[in-house]
């Protein structure tokens, strides 16, 4: 699904050169569950931008369903992230003026879907993450946790292949931090890849798979992996 | 169409976000427009042409058919004497010729009422026809030779008569009666371009037309330009007018077709060359035909007041420009996490740009109705400091057409920068923060 072949990102200025990514080699199977962990500054959110196509690279390659993404137009990436990738952000990044339809709509506009199709997606996304009965509240009335899950709707409401998360849970507390994992959970059983970038060990734990990053290196640890415990 | 709407929504919640920078935004770019607009429409009437069907066939001819040495330049004298236009009008060529000047005088019904005073056209009949002046009622007199008989406009006989019914009536000009044998319909002729040599073209046109050779009979004396080359006393028309060197008369003739203008030319150096061998234009041959499109410039009439004002208001208009483009940048700037945010959704750059087209339409909107309005109030305050412009402050469908397309370029311009840098942003960068 997501192949990484010697993947480099390089952030230049005008003094200095900072390697961001070095040599990145990474395969990632349809419906995996991986989570990204390693120090601050250690280049996973870069990874993670990378991947979604906000960022280029400098060298290496990258295939998504195995078609490289080195090359493409701006259109041909916007329709990539709008078709096959969705995002959650640590700071929910939703629009406060937009009720929640209007949030979960927005990418679905993108697309091109006609009213009626992308009512009957934002809806079920709705019920998905538990907040049908909302859909006409403005993100400022719910909570943070309310609000994360209305992020997971907007990412899911396209059937996206791949789900980037960073840092989904960073600004909640406990309780809400695990509803959210559960979701995501049920969402990565429903058949969906997720990819996340994690601090906490507890939250990497509940992935299938985890890549360590340290100085823009993968590291040479493995830290957990279910299938090999099995 | 349902996206367009979406984006028309977009763009009226983004306002709302932030409406006093939008208000500070529209409000320097509406006075920037409004002030240029306002200058733009005396600019625009003064340099319109009002008879564009023929005003590349009507012509001012002008000769160096003087006694004596010319004076420096020997450039032909922008009138002529009655004499020469006698000379000029016998060719036969022209398809339509007039000669005429104005003068001043008094009007009234019978010897008790008060005397109006009106500005008179003393002219020939093929007048009415080279400027294409509207016959309400009656006819133009026959031909050019004197009678007393006066063709009036409809808004002076509503004035003296309380109708415009007024064919067949008396009138007293200067208190000797005339007939009045026409009505014209109302008719401005904007700028007066057949009186542009003595710089009166931005004047109203006249109400009352009298034949030229009744004037000349009547000493009517030229309340513009008038000069004697030789001893004539320009007092006394009826006597010394027709014969002597006094230069007063203007005069247009009608050359429809390449062929008449080449052959009036000819015919203009045959009449100069016949006139130097008779003795009686001593000095060298200088013929002029502007036609009545160019008549402004060649007289170098244009205003230059209007001019000046033009281009400090065009200044003034790229300031604001300036000014609004700079509030706008930090409008967007604020905005610029939606941008990235709906780039990262899947939006691409093309879509985020039909989204400021559109934002771009609502600024020209509303930016027009502030624009109109200032430029309202400033053409009521030019009109009011220079009352003689007022003829020239009426808005038609080109002047608001011109105005929507430059609300539309300006407004553009203020929104292009600033959405370019908005779309073309560090997408991660807006998005962590």
């Amino acid at each position: 699904m997501i192949e990484l072949a010697g993947l480099s990102k390089i952030f230049r200025t005008e003094l200095v050169e900072t390697h961001a990514l070095r040599d990145i080699s990474i395969s990632v199977n349809e419906g995996e569950f991986v989570a990204l962990t390693g120090p601050s500054g250690s280049g996973k959110s870069t990874l993670l931008n990378v991947l979604g196509t906000l960022e280029s690279f400098e060298q290496g390659d990258y295939l998504l369903d195995g078609k490289s993404v080195k090359g493409l137009s701006d259109r041909e990436l916007s329709t990539l992230r709008n078709e096959k990738i969705g995002f959650i952000f640590q700071g929910f990044n939703l629009i406060k003026d937009y009720s929640l339809f209007d949030n979960i709509e927005l990418p679905l506009r993108y697309r091109g879907f006609k009213p009626a199709e992308r009512k009957r997606r934002v809806e079920h996304a709705l019920e998905t993450v538990g907040l049908a009965a909302r859909r006409d509240y403005h993100p400022s009335q719910l909570s943070g946790g309310q609000q994360q899950r209305v992020a997971i709707a907007r990412a899911i409401a396209g059937s996206p292949r791949v789900l980037l998360a960073d840092e989904p849970t960073g600004n909640l507390d406990s309780l809400m931090a695990r509803q959210v994992m559960e979701l995501l959970d049920q969402i990565n059983r429903d058949g969906c890849t997720i990819l996340m970038v994690t601090h906490d060990p507890d939250q990497a734990r509940r992935a299938s798979r985890q890549i360590q990053i340290i100085d823009g290196q993968l590291s040479d640890a493995v830290l957990y992996d279910p299938l090999a415990v099995a | 169409m349902e996206q367009l709407q979406y984006y028309f929504k977009i763009s009226l919640i983004s306002i709302k976000r932030a409406p006093l920078p939008y208000l500070l935004t529209v409000l320097i770019l509406s006075l920037g427009l409004g002030m240029f607009f306002a200058n733009a429409t005396f600019y625009y009437r003064l340099n319109s042409d009002p008879l564009p069907q023929k005003s590349d066939k009507l012509f001012f001819p002008m000769m160096l058919l003087v006694p004596g040495d010319c004076d420096s330049g020997c450039e032909p004298p922008p009138v002529l004497s009655y004499s020469n236009v006698q000379k000029l009008g016998s060719s036969g060529i022209p398809t339509a010729q007039a000669a005429m000047y104005s003068s001043d005088s008094y009007v009234r019904l019978d010897s008790k009422q008060q005397p109006l005073p009106v500005r008179l056209r003393l002219t020939q009949r093929d007048f009415f026809q080279l400027f294409d002046v509207p016959v309400l009622a009656g006819s133009i007199w026959p031909d050019n030779s004197a009678r007393y008989e006066v063709v009036i406009g409809k808004q002076l006989a509503e004035k003296l008569y309380g109708t415009a019914d007024v064919v067949g009536k008396s009138l007293l000009v200067d208190d000797r009666h005339f007939t009045i044998s026409a009505v014209i319909n109302p008719w401005q002729m904007l700028p007066r371009l057949y009186d542009a040599n003595n710089g009166s073209h931005i004047s109203e046109t006249e109400q009352l037309f009298m034949p030229l050779e009744t004037a000349y009979d009547l000493n009517y004396m030229s309340a513009t330009m008038s000069r004697t080359m030789d001893n004539t006393d320009y007092r006394q028309l009826a006597t010394q007018g027709r014969t002597g060197a006094l230069h007063q008369l203007q005069f247009w003739v009608q050359l429809d077709t390449p062929a008449q203008q080449k052959a009036y030319k000819d015919f203009m150096l045959q009449l100069a060359q016949s006139e130097q061998a008779a003795g009686r234009h001593p000095v060298h041959i200088n013929n002029q035909l502007p036609a009545l499109r160019d008549i402004v410039r060649y007289f170098g009439r244009e205003s230059g007041d209007v001019k000046a004002y033009a281009l400090v208001t065009l200044l003034f208009l790229v300031v604001c420009v300036f000014n609004a483009s700079h509030l706008s940048l930090n409008r967007y700037i604020s905005n610029q996490y939606e941008f990235s945010l709906r780039r990262a959704l899947g939006a691409s750059r093309w879509q985020l740009q039909q989204q400021l087209l559109v934002d771009v339409v609502v600024l020209t909107c509303i930016t027009l109705v502030f624009a109109l309005l200032i430029g309202a109030a400033s053409i009521q305050l030019m009109n009011y400091l220079w009352p003689f412009n007022r003829l020239f402050a009426s808005w038609d469908l080109s002047l608001l057409s011109a105005l929507l397309l430059l609300s539309l370029c300006c407004s553009y311009l203020v929104t292009l920068y600033p959405s370019l840098r908005a779309s073309f942003g560090a997408l991660n960068q807006q998005l962590k923060e």
